[in-house]
């Protein structure tokens, strides 16, 4: 600054001055390449510390007091929801219809608590590719005019109205039950629910209303949820589906029995509905399992990488874990924890965590080796899980709706007699009880704890401020080396100029060069812009291929892939070729097209990062080497030092592995065994994450794919 | 007979002028001081609301019991509580509050007046209360009645921090706040020691503005602590009442109406292990000591008896010149008789009393005596010699009789 201030005095005319942020501006981009290093390895050690760095997780909102009441549900309740799981078994055998049998049961039983009970009939939706659905909430009922009594599902749906309350509030208990076949599982969590059920009749304490859901699962769990929600977030004023009832004989068959069993009864043909939703709880209990003790696993990512709100999460792991004794267990990637390096890098971590301690007590960050694994193994799957953005179950469908949900899946420990039963139907109500009652003391939404968070341990996260650091550090480079990149471009094309031209005459040609040379990046971007119309052509495409009858999924992927080169091939040579502006063409044309390229790569990132965070992460892992350190193959090969070797090399397998297909082939070779890789899985996969409406989907094809053409394209660029 | 009769008569208007004398000086004891501690007054506030803070109301609920057992009577009690617990949807007693998991005392019996009830409770209403500026519509029950005699217990409980305190997670009151209406009572002469026992976190910062003499301050825990909760009844699902209450109660429980524990035991009563917080006592604007002031001046509405000679007598203020008029009252009577003051309320007509007062005071030859006497400390010598001194007349009069 000094200086600064004394040629301002020395001078005659003072330069303007140039602010500090400029000039630290200027700085980073001028020393861009040292800044691009130094900040991707950081934010690549970044991810790598997060188990470290993660925090135990807590109750936030005080309201909720998880655990403060004792539980209620007693053995007379769990005898009760014995005797339903006998009935569910046994009428199995007796008759194997359509399973309408069993939904009546439950009815009966619902209505015998004197429960709300009503039938919610539904015709299944094919999962099919809408280009408009993405980030749109689902409409209601358009494909409700083409159903058959053939195919259809039954829930059955019973709700408690809380005594002495407004009615303005419910909690959903939600069990999916196959009517057509039902192991012991379902029955059980069945079961569970129905023990559960008939306790909250009893209470005094009900704030909210109980709605149990006993969605008919034989189209698919998250299916039949999804429609009920839908339905009932989204009422209709035609009686189109009371029409649709009384077209199948089977349903008014159903509706018949119950009307007659029980007149006066609180049984209704119509739609039942109860207030705005707190919160929903999804209950399994799974078959077979090989556990050495009971355990419960939650699964939270809805689509597009949204969670519940953690505190629910929270009062979920803190019932099971200190109030009956399960052990809770979120999904891993149970690959990673057998690998070496990982657990040789939290050996450092750990003997740094001892050193900083020692240096100063307060410092504890330090964690065990096998915790960090641990820990690296539950973040990889949960990062992964959200960045696929296909929801993990049926409470995927509450959070569309913003209702927070969770699943929770009950692994009892193998074995099949009585005493064991009731003991699971015991643990797993009164947790169900527990969650329900600490619910239910909420006043407001879930809103005190995160939601964007990923989960390292079932009770520890890491919250969206402490993760976004590893991404910031990961795309901060890019604009710099982009700016760098242009002024280096457009300072080289004014040098070779200015030899001809001297200050004292500019003519009239010369501004006109400057002009056309300092719109020059135009050119590059017409190209940027023409590869990521070509990605929205890409993305587009399944959808016309879809409706293509009679396809088998690997025809699908081939025509898929022959029209996405075709129209590549086309675009290139029309719109974009090198051919047409030949003239224009210099030899530091490469250079633009990369700045464009970087800064394309980072607006879709950022954009990402904003939609679902978990893809951008992944996709800045996989992309920004790769834009970073993409240069021509010829001017290394020119060069031919160790250096420019070297680059080549790992330009090569950067742009090998950041290939989507590739990356997922290498994924899942990683994760699976690579002998059972098929090329329909890649289809079958990106067919799954548009059904799904996945926004990583999009991204692949509109963001990711883009780029790495351009990035080959600046590979094999001719200078 | 005859003579007999006029000794008596004699006998009369030789005792009236002793009388006289010691009915004066009587009363003029009493205003020694400043003025006398004539009722009780006890502002009760919870400050929170919501399900979760059930204990706060019970705590509140569990004063205001103790202090109406010890005998401040309801129109002496100002209330103010969310009352949100004891009707709502989550509780499994409904009309029903337990401090305590045995569920042996309810605490929402029949006899609960809420003087200020869920919204009510802001800290506008609250230093309204305080200052006794009400709006015009708010109905006399609703106000602080004080006067210059009263004692009043100001009880707070709900979420506090540093130097403030949450009024249903809505407002705070601040420690400035709470020193400045303390400070306008006092102008005002609203009260003659008031006791400030707040249950919050970090109570003690509540205190740190207050300037106004007598005013005596407990709190339940020190800047930096917090207050815990008692226990947890898992029947009903929520903490049910305060450490720094449950051992106050417990303090009160066992004592009646007539017990004469004084604040220093209550204050000793208190130990930290058990509170898990540091109870704080300011007690440097209060002059007496501790050790002789009986919790029933507070907590309960118990006064000290006072000797006076009047029925229907106003408090005596210190104007000298109302000695006439008291003089053409005490003609008539003829004993010396013992009452305890409970409370004197009108006002008006003690100030009638006391322009009638001011008009005589000219006309007294009594008053540069009586100016005497107040100077001398000790009233009881002066009676005893007094009556020492009547003795001479007494023989006097036998013989002449003789």
């Amino acid at each position: 600054m000094a200086e600064t201030k004394e040629k301002s005095e020395t001078d005659e005319k003072p330069k303007p001055r140039v602010r500090p942020i400029v000039r630290l501006g200027i700085f980073l981009i001028s020393h861009s390449f040292l800044v691009s290093v130094v900040c991707c390895s950081a934010g690549v050690l970044a991810l790598f510390l997060l188990p470290v760095l993660a925090k135990n997780t807590y109750i936030s909102e005080n309201a909720l007091m998880p655990g403060s009441a004792s539980p209620m549900l007693s053995n007379q309740h769990i005898s009760n929801g014995n005797r339903l799981v006998k009935d569910l078994t046994g009428s199995k055998l007796k008759s194997s219809e359509t399973g309408i049998e069993s939904q009546r049961i439950i009815a009966q039983y619902m209505l015998d608590l004197g429960a709300e009970v009503s039938f919610h009939k539904f015709h299944p939706q094919l999962n099919q590719f809408h280009p408009l659905h993405f980030f749109s909430t689902p409409d209601s009922g358009i494909m409700q005019e083409n159903y058959s009594c053939s195919s259809y599902g039954i829930n059955t749906v019973g709700i408690i109205r809380a005594p002495r309350s407004d009615g303005k509030e419910a909690i959903i208990l939600v069990t999916p039950y196959n009517t057509l076949k039902s192991g012991l599982g379902e029955a059980l969590s069945v079961g569970i629910a129905y023990s559960v059920f008939s306790l909250l009749t009893q209470v005094t304490w009900l704030a909210k209303d109980i709605i149990w859901l006993v969605a008919d699962s034989r189209y698919g769990e998250y299916e039949a949820v999804a429609v009920w929600l839908r339905d009932y977030q989204t009422p209709k004023f035609s009686s189109l589906s009371t029409i649709n009832a009384e077209m199948c004989p089977d349903i008014n068959n159903l509706y018949e029995l119950n009307v007659n069993s029980i007149a006066g009864s609180k049984f209704s043909n119509s739609f039942r509905r109860a207030g705005t939703m707190a919160a929903a709880l999804v209950l399994k209990v799974r078959d077979q399992s090989e556990q050495f003790e009971d355990t419960i696993s939650i699964y939270a990512e809805a689509s597009n990488g949204q969670m519940p709100n953690l505190d629910l999460i929270n009062v979920v792991n803190y019932l099971a874990v200190h109030r009956q004794g399960l052990r809770v267990k979120v999904e891993k990637l149970w690959s990673l924890l057998n690998s070496s390096w990982l657990r040789n890098l939290g050996e450092i971590f750990e003997s740094l965590g001892k050193v900083a301690k020692s240096l100063n007590p307060e410092w504890k960050f330090g964690i065990p080796a096998t915790e960090y694994v641990e820990g690296i193994a539950t973040l990889a799957s949960s990062l992964y899980y959200q960045a696929l953005g296909v929801p993990t179950g049926p409470h995927g469908a509450f959070r569309d709706y913003q209702v927070d949900a969770v699943t929770l899946e009950i692994l009892p420990r193998f074995s099949s007699d009585k005493v064991r039963r009731n003991d699971i139907l015991l643990r797993g109500g009164r947790l169900i009880e527990g969650v329900i009652r600490s619910v239910n003391n909420l006043l407001e939404k879930f809103h005190q704890s995160f939601f964007l968070y990923l989960l390292t341990s079932p009770s520890k996260f890491v919250s969206v401020g402490v993760y976004m650091i590893a991404f910031a550090l990961l795309i901060v480079p890019l604009p710099m080396v982009a700016a760098s990149l242009y002024v280096d471009a457009s300072s080289l094309g004014n040098c070779s100029k200015s030899d001809n031209s001297t200050t004292s005459a500019i003519t009239n040609t010369d501004e006109r060069g400057i002009t056309v040379r300092s719109w020059r990046w135009l050119n590059s971007a017409k190209l940027v812009f023409v590869v990521h119309l070509w990605g929205a052509i890409v993305s587009l495409l399944p959808y016309f291929i879809c409706q293509i009858p009679d396809c088998s999924p690997t025809t699908s992927f081939m025509i898929w892939v022959l029209l996405s080169m075709l129209s590549l091939l086309a675009l290139y040579s029309v719109l974009a070729s090198p051919l047409s502006y030949a003239e224009a063409s210099q030899e530091k044309e490469w250079a633009f097209v990369k700045s464009v390229t970087i800064s394309s790569v980072f607006i879709g990132l950022g954009l990402m990062s904003v939609i679902n965070f978990a893809t951008a992460e992944i996709g800045a892992l996989l992309m920004v080497p790769m834009c970073l350190l993409a240069r021509p193959l010829k001017l290394d090969i020119r060069a031919g030092t160790l250096r420019s070797f070297s680059r080549i090399i790992c330009n090569l397998v950067l742009g090998l592995i950041a290939f989507p297909p590739a990356a997922f082939f290498l994924l899942k070779g990683m994760l699976d065994d690579f002998g059972s890789l098929n090329a329909v899985d890649f289809w079958m996969w990106v067919e799954s994450l548009w059904a799904w409406n996945s926004a990583t989907y999009l991204f692949i094809g509109m963001v990711h794919l883009p780029c790495w053409v351009l990035c080959i394209h600046i590979l094999l660029h001719t200078c | 007979m005859e003579t007999f009769i006029n000794s008596k008569a004699f006998f009369k208007l030789l005792l009236l002028p002793c009388l006289l004398l010691y009915s004066s000086i009587a009363y003029n004891s009493s205003s020694v001081g400043a003025t006398m501690h004539t009722n009780n007054w006890a502002v009760l506030v919870c400050t929170s609301r919501f399900w979760f803070n059930y204990r706060h109301m019970a705590n509140t609920l569990s004063l205001y019991r103790t202090v109406k057992r010890l005998g401040i009577p309801d129109e002496r009690i100002i209330l103010m509580l969310a009352d949100d617990m004891a009707c709502n949807t989550r509780n499994k007693y409904p009309a029903q509050v337990f401090n305590n998991e045995n569920h042996r005392l309810n605490l929402y019996g029949d006899n609960v007046e809420v003087d200020y009830r869920g919204s009510e409770v802001t800290v506008e209403n609250f230093l309204r209360v305080l200052t006794g500026r009400h709006e015009t519509a708010a109905p006399r029950s609703k106000h602080l009645l004080s006067d210059e005699g009263s004692h009043i217990l100001l009880y707070m409980t709900g979420h506090g921090g540093d130097e403030f305190l949450k009024f249903q997670d809505s407002e705070e009151l601040q420690s400035h706040d709470l020193a400045d209406v303390v400070k306008q009572m006092k102008e005002k002469h609203r009260f003659k020691e008031l006791l400030i026992m707040v249950d919050t976190c970090q109570a003690a910062t509540l205190f740190n503005q207050l300037q106004s003499p007598g005013v005596l301050a407990i709190g339940s825990s020190m800047k930096g602590e917090n207050s815990y909760s008692h226990h947890l009844d898992s029947d009903v699902g929520v903490s049910v009442v305060d450490r720094f209450t449950y051992y106050t109660l417990a303090f009160f429980e066992r004592l009646n109406i007539y017990d004469n524990a004084s604040l220093s035991s209550l204050f000793s009563f208190y130990n930290p292990s058990m509170l898990m917080s540091t109870a704080y006592y300011r007690r440097d604007l209060y002059q007496r000591h501790l050790e002789e002031v009986p919790v029933t001046n507070f907590f309960g509405s118990v006064m000290e008896t006072i000797h006076t000679d009047a029925a229907y007598k106003p408090l005596s203020r210190k104007n000298s010149g109302r000695l006439e008029t008291q003089m053409s009252l005490d003609q008539t009577l003829l004993h010396v008789e013992r009452r305890t003051f409970i409370n004197v309320n009108d006002r008006d007509e003690m100030q009638d009393i006391n322009v009638e007062g001011k008009q005589a005071a000219s006309k007294c030859p009594w008053s540069t005596f009586y100016s005497k006497l107040q100077k001398i400390e000790n009233v009881d010598s002066l009676v005893n010699y007094g009556l020492v001194a009547m003795l001479p007349f007494l023989v006097v009069s036998t013989w002449l009789l003789q």
